[in-house]
């Protein structure tokens, strides 16, 4: 299958410092048919028709969160675009942000007229600094075409954190406070920033509704899987000759993206959506992309048959433990403890019960964690265990052995200095 | 609001709409562990220890924050629950470094107690650095040994529904979060009084009232 | 949740862009700057002080008039991101966490800039730089 490129469409057609060029695309097209033609319930049909499902991971459907925030009676409505992808691997929004800030506005534009929004943030990860002032730039011309009367679109910068692409320590973190995540209930949709009703979208999401709205949901639907609709926009690194971001129907082979597109050779793993993303054994590579079997926001690393599995889940518990938020216990002790058996397996100095603490700690992480990242951050523990339980046990074998045999020459050394 | 159904140990009971899990739980006489609790605020869902198994839900929920809803199946106890509990109490002793041993107050210790409950044995799991904080005699009134604390944020929610008070916050993240006065410094005298609420609901040693000699 | 009142909400809802400039003007957030903070916002110091230390991009200690952070997250690490580091240790003299002696560079590791598909790569300032060698590091930082 070739690449299908909707979400990526005026990437690289248009200038992303003109409006003019995105008009002369078709773009918002979407949003006047929305605006004069249709209610706001019949937008919010027409996403929940389409099947659209949040593109940041959790893939909940777009419509039916829409339809919660609609509905909730309430003085005040915020729209938040989630544009701090913090994922390891992922880098897609980036590509958007820079290609095509137009289309994404457009999305939102959209989405405030079918909730009821009058005030929307794009929260974007301050590694991203350089994308604001354009996005500020793109956002004016857009005023000034007269399309955003009904919206006020301000570029939030985070400050270095990636628990804030979760969305409750988002909405903290806007809140000016620690962005740490909050349980749930009351979801967003019924309780968010500043305890109003609040809708928060991946910028992939909000890219997909101009052209869910100009083309109708039908034409969406009919791309994709059963509960998979659409295309996907994947972040491809690691050992590939062609890196980069490609577009796929929902559905593809993992094999279509990685070898035929990013032209992977030699594979032992792919680390599929991110930091805590499944591990794909090289075997399973015609594994199919979908929220069925994995997605994730679509970070996608390729591993060569050269690199060492232990070091890889290392590096991730690494990333992890630097980025907990640190309020609940399993995340911010689990992932310290974590890291101290990998670094020590890494090192050569496992010991007998490593594979088991390792296995008690990521299902407690799992079950009990305070929010999504801390629940997912055993992932490639556990996926790593699963496939590449050999390394495992042959690191703690070679553990002992060089630790029975330094012994010996230790006891040795020192009977001669005797 | 009116009443809802639900089973808790399979205890069949009709409880007010709205109150916690925990809440539910309490009034029938259902005991489930809490250690950032603190009845009748706003709940932060930090320690994880009341987490409940509730019937098709995917990961355990915290007692303390989810509310009931019509139809509930939940186990407060079961092999599950006991060994996610176990395996958090296990973590929290893990880079806690205090002197419990020699502590007169060990007894009054909520995680010690926890932990003999839960039959936690031997340390099992290492950090690389334990979390180590001299001990802070400045204050007259309070007595820091944040070596002891296991960051459940009570002293900072009850010192901030103290009116003008509201002197400790958690500083950094991730596991070198710490509870921080002012500028991550001593608990100065002219800020923190004798009120002692902060000792009371801590459920460890970390804060207690010094010793008079 | 409810229980905040609305001069505390609109103090907060400024504390991190207001940050963020005191950070832009000083280049690193210090008591004094934190006291001021506070008191203009009407939040404690202690609070602020525990903002500011969760976020990664807010540094209490004065750095370098031009900071690198160079990526050190795994499609980085596994296309040699430590012969850059190198590179530029062996360039500057410095090691990551430090700041040259005339105050011109700091040197950061940082989890992952979003810079994959061009690993390895880093920032400088908010500028990016990917496809990283150590040749490239020279020229790059001589035209600093």
């Amino acid at each position: 299958m070739p690449e299908k490129r909707i979400v990526l469409g005026n990437c690289g057609a248009t200038d992303p410092n003109d409006i003019e060029t995105y008009l002369g695309k078709g773009g918002f097209k979407g949003f006047i048919k929305a605006r004069d033609r249709l209610k706001p319930g019949d937008i919010v049909d027409q996403v929940k028709k389409s099947g659209l499902s949040g593109r940041g991971g959790a893939g909940f459907p777009c419509g039916l969160k829409w339809e919660l925030a609609r509905n909730a009676k309430a003085k005040m409505k915020y729209l938040i675009c989630n544009a701090d992808e913090g994922e390891v691997g992922t880098f897609k929004d980036r590509y958007i942000l820079s290609h095509d800030p137009f289309g994404l506005i457009e999305g939102i534009c959209i989405a405030g007229l079918a909730i009821g929004a009058r005030q929307a943030y794009i929260y974007l990860r301050a590694e991203y600094h350089f994308l604001n002032d354009p996005l500020c730039r793109a956002i004016a011309q857009v005023k000034e075409k007269g399309f955003l009367k009904h919206l006020d679109i301000q570029v939030f910068e985070g400050a270095g954190s990636y628990v804030c692409g979760e969305e409750s320590a988002l909405m903290d973190s806007i809140e000016g406070k620690r962005g740490e995540a909050r349980y749930r209930p009351p979801y967003p949709q019924a309780r968010g920033l500043w305890g109003q009703p609040t809708i928060i979208n991946n910028v992939e999401t909000l890219m997909n509704i101009p052209h869910i709205i100009a083309n109708g949901a039908a034409w969406f639907s009919a791309m994709g899987t059963a509960k998979s609709k659409g295309t996907k926009v994947f972040s491809v690194s690691g050992d590939v000759s062609k890196p980069g971001v490609y577009e796929l129907e929902m559905g593809s082979s993992l094999k279509e993206l990685v070898m035929d597109l990013a032209g992977a050779v030699d594979i032992k793993a792919v680390q599929v959506g991110g930091r805590h993303g499944n591990i794909i054994p090289g075997h399973m590579i015609d594994i199919v992309l979908s929220y069925e079997t994995c997605l994730g926001p679509g970070a996608v690393v390729v591993f060569n048959s050269k690199r060492d599995i232990i070091d890889i889940v290392h590096n991730n518990m690494h990333f992890l433990n630097d980025e907990s938020c640190g309020k609940c216990t399993p995340c911010r002790e689990g992932t310290e403890v974590m890291l101290e058996i990998l670094g020590r397996l890494r090192g050569v100095e496992g010991a007998a019960g490593d594979i088991d603490a390792l296995e008690d700690l990521a299902q407690t992480m799992a079950l009990a964690s305070l929010c999504g990242l801390g629940q997912e951050a055993a992932v490639p523990v556990l996926d790593s265990l699963k496939y590449f339980r050999a390394e495992y046990v042959n690191r703690i074998e070679q553990s002992l052995f060089l630790r029975s045999y330094l012994g010996e020459e230790l006891s040795k050394s020192k009977e001669g200095e005797r | 609001m009116g009443n809802v159904n639900v089973n808790i140990d399979g205890k069949k009971l009709r409880v007010r709409e709205g109150v916690t899990i925990l809440e539910a739980a309490e009034a029938n006489g259902i005991k489930i562990p809490t250690l950032c609790h603190i009845k009748d605020q706003v709940p932060t869902g930090i320690c994880r220890v009341c987490v409940v198994e509730l019937e098709r839900s995917r990961t355990l929920v915290g007692s303390c924050h989810t509310p009931v809803s019509e139809g509930m199946v939940i186990h407060t106890h079961s092999p599950k629950v006991t060994a996610v509990r176990r395996v958090i109490v296990e973590l929290m002793l893990t880079a806690h470094t205090g002197d419990c041993v020699n502590d007169t107050n060990a007894e009054n210790c909520v995680l010690h107690n926890l932990a003999s409950d839960y039959e936690v044995g031997a340390p099992r799991f290492n950090v690389k650095v334990p979390r180590f904080y001299p001990a802070e005699d400045s204050n007259p009134y309070v007595r820091r040994n944040l070596s002891k604390c296991i960051l459940c944020r009570k002293c900072v929610r009850v010192c901030a529904s103290i009116p003008g008070k509201n002197i400790l916050s958690v500083g950094y993240r991730g596991f070198r979060s710490k509870i921080v006065a002012g500028f991550d410094e001593a608990l100065l005298s002219e800020k923190c009084r004798d009120c002692g609420k902060c000792i009371e609901h801590c459920p460890t040693g970390a804060l207690s009232a010094p010793v008079k000699v | 949740m409810t229980k905040e009142t609305s001069s505390i909400t609109s103090g907060r809802a400024e504390l991190l862009p207001a940050l963020k400039r005191e950070l832009k003007k000083n280049g690193c957030l210090t008591r004094e700057i934190m006291d001021t903070v506070a008191g203009r916002s009407g939040l404690p110091l202690n609070e602020i002080y525990g903002v500011a230390t969760f976020y990664a991009y807010l540094p209490l200690a004065p750095l370098g008039q031009y900071v690198i952070k160079v990526c050190r997250c795994l499609p980085c690490d596994m296309k040699d991101a430590q012969a850059v580091i190198g590179g530029i240790k062996q360039e500057l003299g410095i090691a990551p966490g430090e700041t040259t002696a005339d105050g011109k560079f700091s040197l950061e590791l940082v989890n992952c800039i979003g810079a994959c598909d061009q690993a390895p790569a880093m920032l400088i300032n908010a500028k990016l730089y990917g496809n990283l060698t150590p040749q490239r590091i020279v020229e790059i930082l001589k035209s600093y």
